[in-house]
């Protein structure tokens, strides 16, 4: 081959070369880039081009079932950075430790991290949320100073933000929940509702250029921010109220050492009316525990760390080491302090349903069809299972019953023997049917499941002991929302219904968005049998274990129940408690049930008859006549009605007297003067019948006085001679039905000085049964 | 558009021509045409010059009048430059085909001489933006020394191939001279830094030597000396931290870059992104975004990522396509030249042009490392489209003698 041709040969082979390999792989690699890349880098170059702003949604608001708000949101601002405006090199180093540190002294946040954050190079960056007015005001001062200092604007700015309120503080806290700083729900139905309550934020998104100015093309876009739904519960904030008030009160009687719950529900459409944990917390400030919990932990010494196990001899570590481990226990502590406070102990804890659960296996058996009125349980005060002796809280042992008198006496021995008829396949079936065996579903977060037997792995197997326990609730745990639940489908006709708080959800605009109806999962007994279970529990209620129940002018069934604690809360090495009452009205038609729940009362009496029922009582007296339940006294309460007195201040003194005595009331007269001047109790007062009424004649400065004494231990006819003798009014409550009953408590206490006329409750209790 | 048809027509015609040419030699006919002055002219890369200007121009000015405004606060500033360096080199081209190439085979050593003597200058004179030494400095006119030794060593090669064209199956004349060339250039260009001038140079000087006919198996000892130099970098992973430290080479899309290598990259990871906003047909005839100050200096190494981002991928192509044409037709014009050196002139100018178009398009789409390489006809810059003229106009000083048809 010559020079020549390999010449021409060779440049025809580069020019092959170049053009295919060259020009083909550039070709390829820009339709690579534009095709298949193409979208992703398009959106990163949008991303620079445009400047995105956020824009907070407002939160909705969550309201009782009257309107009432429980929850709101009001405006704040929230602090951001455009740290890529800072200027590169020295100057902008400057530039970032002087935005910095005046930034971590108005908003009180960490320099360094701050310093951190200046270094990014982007456009958005949230420096602190929700600040009020007074550091607004700081940081617009800032954003001038900065302007005047380095020409600079937008790298720092403020925009809208929300502040959570909630106006009742603590009440119904482990239900409402709260939010956190970035404004997102942390627990209870702000928690659950998150979807409803957060809205969508918006965005402001316009185009800019390299160096953040405005672009030549058009594109300015305003995407608004959706506020978030409303939320309307089917707690009441009075019922709420009244549960939390006569709650607070027993939690403080009886030395609650593990807080009460208390539950108030709608039989017939599973809506909660209210929900106490008590003691709860401030929704205004939930990261604060109360001095008693702040002084626990602040006493953490060297002895709670042997007790706790942190270590075994403190003096063998040295001081640095010890200090570490107290501030460890002491931040574990205070945590444990505050997820307690949190809790939602009516849907999160499990208990042995106890005595309660009687109400539950009676209905099975009398669904079943294994008991009838020829049948006789009896009891000898204990009961021989195999090995095991099985005792009755009555050791001398109730005799022969009927199955009625069995949950009247609340007999573990009748019961056991009603639960073998049952059978342990069949008390299984029922007890999921019953709906023990899921969790509620329940729209509000940390609901527990329930713990039930298990053999060989398979749950529900039980052995002939754990039946015979069962029968009376022990050995297996529930918690308080699934017995209300079980016993509103007693209560109600049979049905399972769902329980839920919350009952509609209405947009930004107040329309209805969503509207939550009754969800009937199933009928698990005949409206046969609850109406049979309806009657034995108002009995009960009258002359049963349940006495202490009972609300005068209403016919209320219920069921008490005292159960065992696996754990020693105290430490004082004897066994703690729950005492609970769980119980409905009116029985013959029940609309409302109410569960009361003490977790270790420590305060001498345990029994969910001596401590739980007569707070059942105290709650029902006052939440059913607000809720409008129809009283239907019995002839011997129309003794005792109460009835508002009149306004007899302006008339002749005879005039008066006549219209006292009119009203069924007693006049008493004070002075020597022709007219009435004042009175007491004063008109619309509500005061017993035949009770009286003491009518001043002449102006006095200060009406007489009586000391109020002691009623407790007293009869209620012992109780109205006293009262009557010290010119006091007395209105009665629990139970006064049974010749046993004496004052187990008193609206004002002994010794106090109130005028005379004025109207004192006394609550009553039962004496002989302990459960 | 030239077709494999048309070539071996016009190569049956030549023949023909040429046939007829030699016969009557000595009664050629003395034209006073611009375009027929000696044989002519050739038109077809004259027009593909002319078109290549005339976009290039034009997109110059649709990249750069955003910044021409932000920095000058005249959009025009960049388009007023470029027109009147365009209308010089035009002029220069057209001067320069009027020159018998054959002078510079005469000068072709002392040029390489004094392209040696500009790399070493440009060392010592204080470095530019960002660190490299490159740019000699006359008045506001400046030159890349480098610009200077590609000429020079095409030229060169072309010298010493055309002259030497029967030892050039030897170690000493074909390989030897031209290794040494490239090897001392490159050091050179090492200090300055500016690697991808490095590339060319030796793509170059390589195409050169094949060309002039030196044995495959000193391309084939080469290409597996090169292989095992890459194959020990990338074995004891020296090449991943020399692509890393060469301006975060391959790392523009890297989300996870620390602030100094997010500066690095800013401009090929924003020409990426123009890129890939243009999409199949692009975003319009200036409608880039990515010229609004995000893209530093779009009229300059990047403003094919611009081209990219307005025209599209079918936009690109197109212009691509131009380009191959114009390689083509330089290639043409070359395999026809009168002598061995026009040949290897011309072959070695054109070569430069699509290599110059090649690694362009790979910097900006971070296959290469960001090292300054411009777009022919499309980067603004006076020396540069100068140089670019000059070289033009030579390849036309070829083709007045080259062997065909001039319409």
């Amino acid at each position: 081959m010559g020079a020549n041709q390999r010449l021409r040969t060779r440049t025809v082979w580069l020019l092959i070369i170049i053009l295919a390999l060259g020009f083909g792989a550039v070709i390829t690699r820009l339709g690579f880039l534009q095709l298949v890349q193409g979208e992703e880098l398009q959106r990163r170059a949008i991303e620079q081009q445009l400047s995105d702003t956020p824009i907070s949604a407002k939160r909705g608001t969550i309201y009782d079932s009257h309107g009432n708000i429980l929850a709101q949101s009001a405006s704040v601002w929230r602090v951001v950075m455009a740290p890529a405006y800072f200027d590169e090199g020295a100057d902008g180093d400057a530039q970032r430790a002087f935005v910095a540190s005046r930034l971590a002294a108005i908003l009180s946040l960490d320099e360094k991290e701050l310093l951190e954050d200046t270094k990014q190079n982007i456009y958005y960056v949230s420096v602190k949320r929700k600040i009020e007015s007074e550091e607004k005001e700081q940081i617009i001062e800032l954003q001038k100073e900065i302007y005047e200092k380095y020409g600079k604007s937008g790298l720092i700015s403020l925009l809208d933000d929300y502040k959570r309120y909630y106006p009742y503080n603590d009440l119904a806290s482990s239900v409402i929940g709260f939010t956190g700083s970035e404004d997102q729900g942390l627990w209870g139905i702000e928690y659950q509702y998150e979807d409803y309550l957060g809205g969508t934020p918006g965005r402001i998104v316009s185009a800019q250029n390299g160096i953040s100015t405005e672009m030549p093309f058009d594109f300015n876009q305003n995407i608004g921010a959706i506020d978030g739904s409303s939320l309307v519960l089917t707690i009441d904030k009075t019922v709420q109220g009244i549960v939390e008030k006569y709650m607070k009160q027993a939690v403080i009687d009886n030395q609650v050492h593990e807080r009460g719950v208390c539950i108030v529900m709608d039989v017939n459409n599973g809506e909660i009316l209210a929900m106490a944990s008590v003691n709860g917390f401030n929704l205004n400030d939930p990261y604060t525990i109360t001095q008693e919990q702040q002084d626990e932990i602040n006493a953490i010494d060297n002895e709670y760390l042997i007790a706790h196990k942190k270590t075994e001899d403190p003096s063998l570590l040295s001081k640095t080491e010890r200090d570490k481990l107290i501030a460890e226990a002491k931040s574990e502590a205070e945590s444990a302090a505050l997820a307690r406070n949190w809790r939602n102990k009516a849907i999160s804890d499990t208990y042995y349903p106890g005595s309660v659960f009687k109400m539950i296996t009676l209905s099975m058996a009398l669904q079943e069809g294994v008991v009838d009125a020829n049948s006789r349980f009896t009891c000898t005060g204990a009961y021989q299972l195999y090995e095991d002796t099985i005792h009755c809280h009555n050791t001398s042992g109730h005799g022969t019953q009927t199955y009625q008198e069995c949950l009247w006496n609340s007999c573990n021995p009748g019961f056991i023997q009603i639960g073998q008829l049952v059978g342990k396949q069949k008390f299984w079936e029922y007890y999921q049917a019953f709906g023990f065996s899921d969790k509620t579903g329940i729209d509000l977060p940390g609901e527990s499941g329930d713990q039930f037997f298990i053999h060989d792995g398979v749950e529900g197997n039980m052995l002939d002991t754990d039946l015979a326990v069962a029968s009376f609730g022990q050995n297996f745990s529930i918690t308080p929302i699934q017995m209300i639940t079980a016993a509103s489908a007693v209560a109600n006709g049979g049905y399972l219904v769902q329980p839920h708080v919350v009952k509609q959800i209405l947009d930004a605009d107040g329309n209805v968005v969503k509207n939550v109806s009754t969800d009937v999962k199933r009928q698990v007994i005949s409206d046969e049998v609850s109406k049979e279970m309806c009657g034995i529990m108002e009995e009960n209620c009258i002359s049963g274990s349940g006495a202490n129940g009972y609300v005068a002018g209403y016919r209320v069934g219920g069921k008490t129940g005292t159960s065992e604690k696996l754990i020693d809360v105290n430490g004082d090495g004897s066994d703690d408690y729950i005492a609970s009452f769980c119980g409905f009205a009116p029985a013959n038609n029940p609309q409302y049930a109410a569960l009361v729940f003490f977790d270790a009362p420590l305060g001498g009496s345990y029994y969910g008859s001596a401590v739980a029922a007569p707070v059942f009582s105290e709650i029902m007296s006052e939440v059913l006549p607000y809720l409008e339940v129809v009283a239907q006294y019995t002839d011997e309460e129309l003794l005792n009605i109460d009835s508002a007195a009149g306004s007899y201040t302006g008339m002749s003194l005879e005039d008066a007297m006549n219209a006292v005595q009119a009203d069924g009331f007693t006049p008493l007269v004070k002075g020597e003067g022709p007219t009435v001047v004042t009175q007491n109790p004063v008109a619309g007062a509500v005061v017993p019948s035949g009770g009286t009424v003491v009518l001043y004649t002449e102006k006095t400065d200060t009406p007489e006085m009586v000391t109020v004494p002691d009623f407790s231990g007293m009869g209620v006819s012992d109780c109205n001679y006293v009262a009557a003798g010290y010119g006091l009014n007395l209105s009665v409550t629990g139970m006064i039905g049974s010749a046993e009953s004496t004052a187990i408590g008193q609206s004002i206490a002994e010794g106090e000085q109130v005028p005379a006329g004025t109207v004192i409750t006394v609550t009553f209790g039962g004496g002989g049964i302990n459960d | 558009m030239t077709t494999i048809e048309q070539t071996s027509r016009r190569r049956r015609e030549s023949r023909e021509r040429e046939r007829r040419a030699s016969s009557g030699r000595g009664k050629r006919k003395i034209n006073f045409s611009l375009l027929n002055i000696g044989k002519g002219l050739d038109v077809p890369f004259v027009l593909l010059i002319f078109v290549l200007l005339a976009i290039g121009i034009t997109m110059m000015f649709s990249a750069s009048y955003p910044v021409a405004f932000y920095e000058n606060n005249d959009s025009y500033y960049y388009l007023k430059k470029q027109l009147l360096f365009a209308a010089i080199g035009l002029a220069v081209m057209l001067a320069v085909s009027f020159v018998d190439y054959h002078y510079y085979h005469r000068f072709a050593a002392i040029i390489l001489a004094i392209s040696y003597v500009a790399l070493i200058l440009v060392l010592i004179l204080p470095a530019q933006a960002g660190g490299v030494h490159r740019w000699i400095g006359m008045g506001s006119f400046g030159i890349q020394a480098s610009e200077i030794s590609k000429f020079a060593i095409v030229l060169f090669m072309a010298h010493w191939g055309s002259r030497y064209y029967d030892r050039m199956g030897t170690l000493k004349y074909g390989v030897l001279p031209g290794a040494a060339v490239l090897v001392s250039t490159a050091a050179l260009l090492i200090l300055e830094p500016h690697y991808s001038c490095i590339v060319i140079i030796a793509l170059l000087t390589v195409i050169m030597m094949f060309v002039s006919g030196i044995k495959i198996k000193w391309l084939a000892v080469a290409a597996i000396g090169l292989a095992a130099v890459i194959l020990l970098l990338w074995v004891t992973g020296l090449l991943t931290y020399a692509m890393e430290r060469l301006d975060g080479w391959g790392q523009a899309l890297n989300e996870d870059l620390d602030r100094d290598m997010w500066n690095a990259t800013y401009q090929t990871r924003n020409s990426l992104y123009a890129i890939g906003s243009g999409g199949l047909f692009g975003l319009g005839l200036g409608q880039s975004r990515q010229k609004y100050l995000y893209l530093p200096e779009p009229q300059n190494d990047f403003i094919f990522a611009i081209v990219c981002e307005e025209l599209g991928l079918v936009g690109a192509v197109v212009i691509l396509l131009i380009f191959a044409l114009l390689v083509w037709r330089g290639i043409i014009i070359s395999l026809r030249a009168r002598d061995r050196f026009g040949k290897l002139l011309g072959i070695g100018l054109t070569s430069h042009i699509g290599l110059q178009v090649i690694l362009n398009i790979l910097v900006i789409t971070d296959w290469l490392p960001n090292t300054g390489i411009s777009l022919p006809f499309f980067s603004y810059g006076g020396s540069s489209l100068l140089t670019l003229m000059f070289e033009m106009g030579v390849i036309l000083s070829v083709s007045r003698t080259s062997n065909i048809e001039k319409s």
